[in-house]
């Protein structure tokens, strides 16, 4: 069962639980440089956003009202906007301090529980304070996300008490429901899938989970405490009630990524444009070639067989009136990548055309060699070497300046209900990935994006899922990177830490596409074999 | 290479499009909950980056027939005026549904107290058959202070009091309220189908429902951000750069010796414009190197916090990049016209065009609006764009308007506006200012239109 499987890597690894819950930005394991660790946005020397200060995000809610969800996205988009920020479950450190094969007492959530509880409760809540305190403290953390089910009003204010004589900010979210479709929903696909309840139905199952949650958690109030900054987040994003004492930047950022997050399913796909007249070129936006021509047919081709195969899978299973959600193609404003939709447009799918989506601007590396950078900006090279995500060339965009170009695109792609096609520039693929991913800011330069691959993002309950779509057919040549990347070689492999096995890595035939000069640091855990304890 | 379709701006804005709804926001509150000043700000967001916005004002249909009713006109009991209000407000309506009818509306804002239920889902028929989405949004405000300030400040200049006595004026405008107040239901539970937002005491308290749609978000967030402190924003283009002086554009030069002395006169330019004792100013600057050196002692001096934002780099000319607009005329003359007849829209060969630079400054708005005194060192095409929002100028203007050298602007929102003062400096700088149709180095903007 894998409450007790996680339990019992906890026992056997002290260092686990710490990453288990990890949402550390890979840049900050470079050399800190004044000169070149440009934060969100602006650059800072502590590598925080000065106009807001450390935050613990708490949240509110009992089981299966979406808090990991929400909590893992939101740790997501702000890892990816560059604040430094870590999600603190609070059931494992439960995991952790109670010893291996026994249970939490049955009075632990209870709000007249005996002292031995209360003792036990106070010293597992303190463990995980105190890593958040060394977080924000000593490992320039900014928002450290506190993950609990804080059911009781004085327990949430002696909380946000406690971190404010730290200098410490709190803003607490409540997933609160009153949709029992919702909340049924939600533990049917996270909360049953044990080995617990292998046989049941899963209508049985959910009644026996609620009703276990019922008996363990018997009083729970909703957030009204005015005197604290609180969002309560009402039926999975259908009305937000925002209670601002004091929000700041970050806190206002949230609510709009909250206003746009929703839990529908859906896949993203994302496709290269195919090749252009000047290919070398970033500045002419030149048309397509006659293979770009050809290759924007095989690609829409195969994408509808692929949509068509898809939907037939899910009629086969049973799912007799499934239907495929409509698609809608997003391009950049660049010739090609417009031109590469021309077939998906005629045949009447949606195309939209955003400027943010242009790539990457090499500025000064425009058509030049390798060999040529080398020799003109040597000190450019070295720095570049040393931070590929945020370094830019002169007159250039980095890919941090790119990602912050793109934040409305991922909020509407947050938005987004149908089906969506993205074509892009590889720069721009790369960002994208890396977000839905949640991939290591310093692996994103070095993604792969060959042209003969259509990449399908599937989202799961926990964790996002990639799949590669081969497009037969293709000419070898237009199959790899963009010509007018930026020429410089990766680090060489070895430097990195490799691929953990285990938990952490992709299954068989969905790995993030790499490039094979390098190893890959650890993909971001989104996915954590995380299970309320209360059952 | 030929240039097939100059025109590269494709018309195409990436708001409007985003999912081909209109939407009518309808304003509910009290009189002086500061409903007019939300609509005037979210209208003058909304044209500015692209999306055709208007704000139906039901006060102004009202005075038309009863240009100024004392408050036994607002009693409820008074049906006389309750048929005329109910017939200005079906005006409104009807020239707001024409409005987006006709096809050039994407956002329609409906400012009136709109105060009870009854006359809300009356608009929201009214809407729906025009397939027409309705976003309320309600301010609430109990502070009784904040009340009487926006009476004072405000509805006394109204044309409704013109020419009386301010303080006989306040008292009927309090009277009015009182009336109001009798029959006023606020957005409940009830009406939990419906998108709205509820503003209570000036964003203290947020309530947002049922947001179905990026756009409405997108203005929720605005909204949101909104504060009412008063504050000034400082605007300066960088100090005359090596490529100004050989009319150059584009590029990452460094400042010239007189730019280098606008530099150092800066900050005495500054406290000329008038501070406040103890006011904490925001640099901003590019990443550009001439703005970064133009704010260099104004940042040692005065020790202000200071950002570099890369979204405040200027418009990338592409390919014209570090050519003169003469080279520009000579070697891409297709071009160089067609900017000139659309500059708005017009998009440099592998460059940006004044609508992707909007685009690109949204944030940074966003984030002005948050601020309170911030002062902007950065680049003619952008400095345009963000004078453009803050004075609402319109597209046909804003990428034409001159910006001198060697000037700071200071900006001061106010309720229904921005006040703007301009102090120059007293050094020399090239002029980069260029007429439509003249490819001219150093061009004197012409005096008739200064004056």
């Amino acid at each position: 069962m894998d409450t007790l499987l996680t339990a019992d890597i906890v026992a056997n690894s002290p260092r686990f639980r710490r990453k288990s819950s990890t949402f550390v930005d890979a840049i900050h394991d470079l050399p800190e440089k004044a000169d070149l660790a440009p934060a969100q946005l602006y650059s800072t020397e502590s590598g925080r956003l000065f106009h807001s200060g450390r935050i613990v995000i708490i949240t509110v809610g009992l089981p299966a009202r979406g808090k990991t969800h929400m909590s893992v996205a939101l740790a997501r988009y702000l890892r990816w906007l560059g604040v430094k920020t870590r999600i603190f479950h609070l059931g494992d450190y439960r995991r952790a301090t109670i010893p291996y094969g026994q249970d939490i007492p049955d009075d632990y959530f209870f709000v007249n529980a005996s002292a031995s509880s209360v003792l036990l409760r106070q010293k597992i809540v303190k463990r995980c304070r105190e890593d958040i305190y060394h977080f924000l403290n000593h490992e320039n953390g900014q928002i450290a996300i506190y993950d609990a089910v804080n059911p009781i009003a004085s327990g949430r204010r002696s909380l946000a008490k406690e971190f404010s004589k730290h200098d410490i900010e709190t803003l607490f979210i409540e997933s609160w429901c009153d949709d029992e479709r919702i909340i049924e929903e939600n533990v049917r696909r996270v909360k049953i899938s044990s080995p617990d309840y292998v046989g049941w139905s899963s209508e049985d199952a959910v009644k026996h989970y609620l009703t276990r949650i019922a008996a363990r958690i018997p009083q729970f109030q909703t957030m009204e405490e005015t005197d604290l900054n609180y969002i309560k987040m009402i039926n999975a994003g259908e009305r937000l009630i925002v209670n601002n004492k004091s929000f700041g930047y970050l806190s206002n950022r949230i609510v709009f990524y909250l206003l746009n997050l929703h839990i529908k399913s859906r896949h993203t796909y994302f496709a290269r444009a195919g090749v252009s007249l000047e290919a070398g070129s970033y500045k002419a936006d030149a048309s397509l070639s006659e293979q770009g021509e050809e290759y924007a047919k095989k690609m829409t081709e195969c994408l509808l067989q692929h949509r068509e195969a898809e939907r037939q899978a899910m009629a086969d299973q049973g799912e007799k009136d499934y239907e495929l959600k409509p698609l809608t193609v997003w391009t950049s404003t660049r010739r090609r990548t417009v031109e590469t939709a021309k077939y998906l447009h005629e045949k009447g799918y949606k195309v939209r055309q955003r400027s943010q989506m242009s790539q990457l601007n090499p500025g000064v590396c425009e058509m030049m060699s390798e060999q040529k950078i080398r020799q003109e900006y040597p000190d450019e090279v070295a720095k570049h070497d040393l931070d590929p995500y945020h370094h830019r060339y002169p007159r250039a965009e980095s890919y941090h300046d790119l990602a912050v170009r793109l934040e409305p695109i991922i909020l509407e792609l947050e938005r987004e209900q149908n089906d969506l096609l993205i074509i892009a520039h590889e720069s721009v693929l790369r960002v994208l990935y890396g977000y839905l991913m949640a991939c290591n800011a310093a692996d994103i330069p070095f993604l792969e994006f060959p042209r003969d691959e259509i990449i399908e993002i599937i989202p799961e309950s926990y964790q996002n899922e990639a799949r590669r779509i081969h497009i037969p057919g293709l000419p070898k040549e237009i199959i790899p990177g963009s010509p007018e990347d930026i020429k410089i070689p990766v680090p060489p492999s070895g430097m990195m830490t490799p691929l953990a096995g285990g938990l952490g890595s992709p299954k068989e035939g969905l790995a993030t596409p790499q490039s094979g000069l390098r190893t890959p640091r650890e993909p971001e855990r989104i996915s954590q074999q995380h299970v309320e304890d209360v059952v | 290479m030929s240039s097939g379709s100059i025109r590269r701006g494709n018309g195409h804005n990436y708001f409007a499009s985003s999912d081909d709804s209109k939407i009518c926001v309808v304003m509910v509150g009290l009189p002086a909950r500061g409903k007019s000043l939300i609509a005037g700000k979210a209208m003058r967001y909304l044209a500015w980056v692209g999306i055709p916005a208007r704000v139906f004002n039901v006060g102004s249909y009202r005075r038309a027939g009863t240009p100024q009713p004392n408050a036994n006109f607002f009693d409820p009991h008074n049906t006389e005026g309750e048929k005329m209000r109910r017939a200005a407000a079906e005006a409104a309506v009807s020239d707001m549904l024409q409005w987006f009818q006709s096809g050039k509306g994407v956002v329609a804002i409906l400012d009136a107290t709109n105060s009870t239920k009854e006359r809300r889902r009356w608009i929201h028929e009214r809407c729906q058959e025009a397939n027409v989405e309705t976003l309320y949004v309600e301010s609430i405000c109990d502070d009784e202070d904040l009340i009487m300030n926006n009476i004072l400040e405000v509805k006394t200049t109204s044309p409704d009091y013109k020419g009386q006595d301010p303080e006989v004026a306040a008292l009927d405008f309090r009277n009015r309220i009182r009336n109001y107040e009798k029959v006023y239901e606020t957005i409940d539970d009830n009406e939990k189908h419906f998108t709205y937002v509820k503003l209570i005491n000036v964003g203290s308290t947020v309530i947002i429902n049922q947001i179905k749609d990026y756009l409405s978000s997108r203005l929720v967030y605005y909204i949101q951000n909104l504060h009412i402190k008063p504050r000034s924003i400082w605007l300066s283009r960088h100090g005359e750069s090596e490529y100004n002086l050989t009319g150059k554009i584009g590029g990452d030069s460094n400042i010239s010796e007189r730019g280098e002395a606008y530099a150092r006169a800066l900050p005495g330019l500054l406290k000329k414009s008038g501070v406040p004792p103890n006011t904490k100013i925001v640099i901003w600057t590019s990443t550009l190197k001439r703005t970064i050196q133009t704010a260099h002692h104004l940042a040692a001096e005065t020790g202000f916090e200071k950002l570099e934002w890369k979204a405040l780099d200027e418009l990338d000319s592409g390919v014209c990049d570090g050519l003169t607009y003469e080279q520009i005329a000579e070697k891409y003359p297709e071009d160089f016209a067609a900017r000139d007849e659309d500059k708005y829209n017009y998009r440099y060969r592998g460059g940006e065009s004044y609508r992707d630079v909007v685009i690109r400054l949204e944030p940074i708005i966003m984030e002005l609006e948050r601020s309170e005194n911030v002062i902007i060192v950065t680049h003619q095409a952008v400095l345009r764009c963000i004078y453009a929002y803050f004075l609402n100028t319109p597209q046909e203007q804003s990428p034409w308007m001159e910006v001198p050298l060697h000037t700071l602007i200071k900006l001061t929102p106010r309720a229904y506006g921005t006040d703007e003062q301009r102090f120059k400096a007293d050094i020399p700088a090239v002029s980069t200012w260029r007429a439509k149709g003249t490819s001219a180095k150093h061009q004197e903007y012409p005096t008739e239109i200064k004056a």
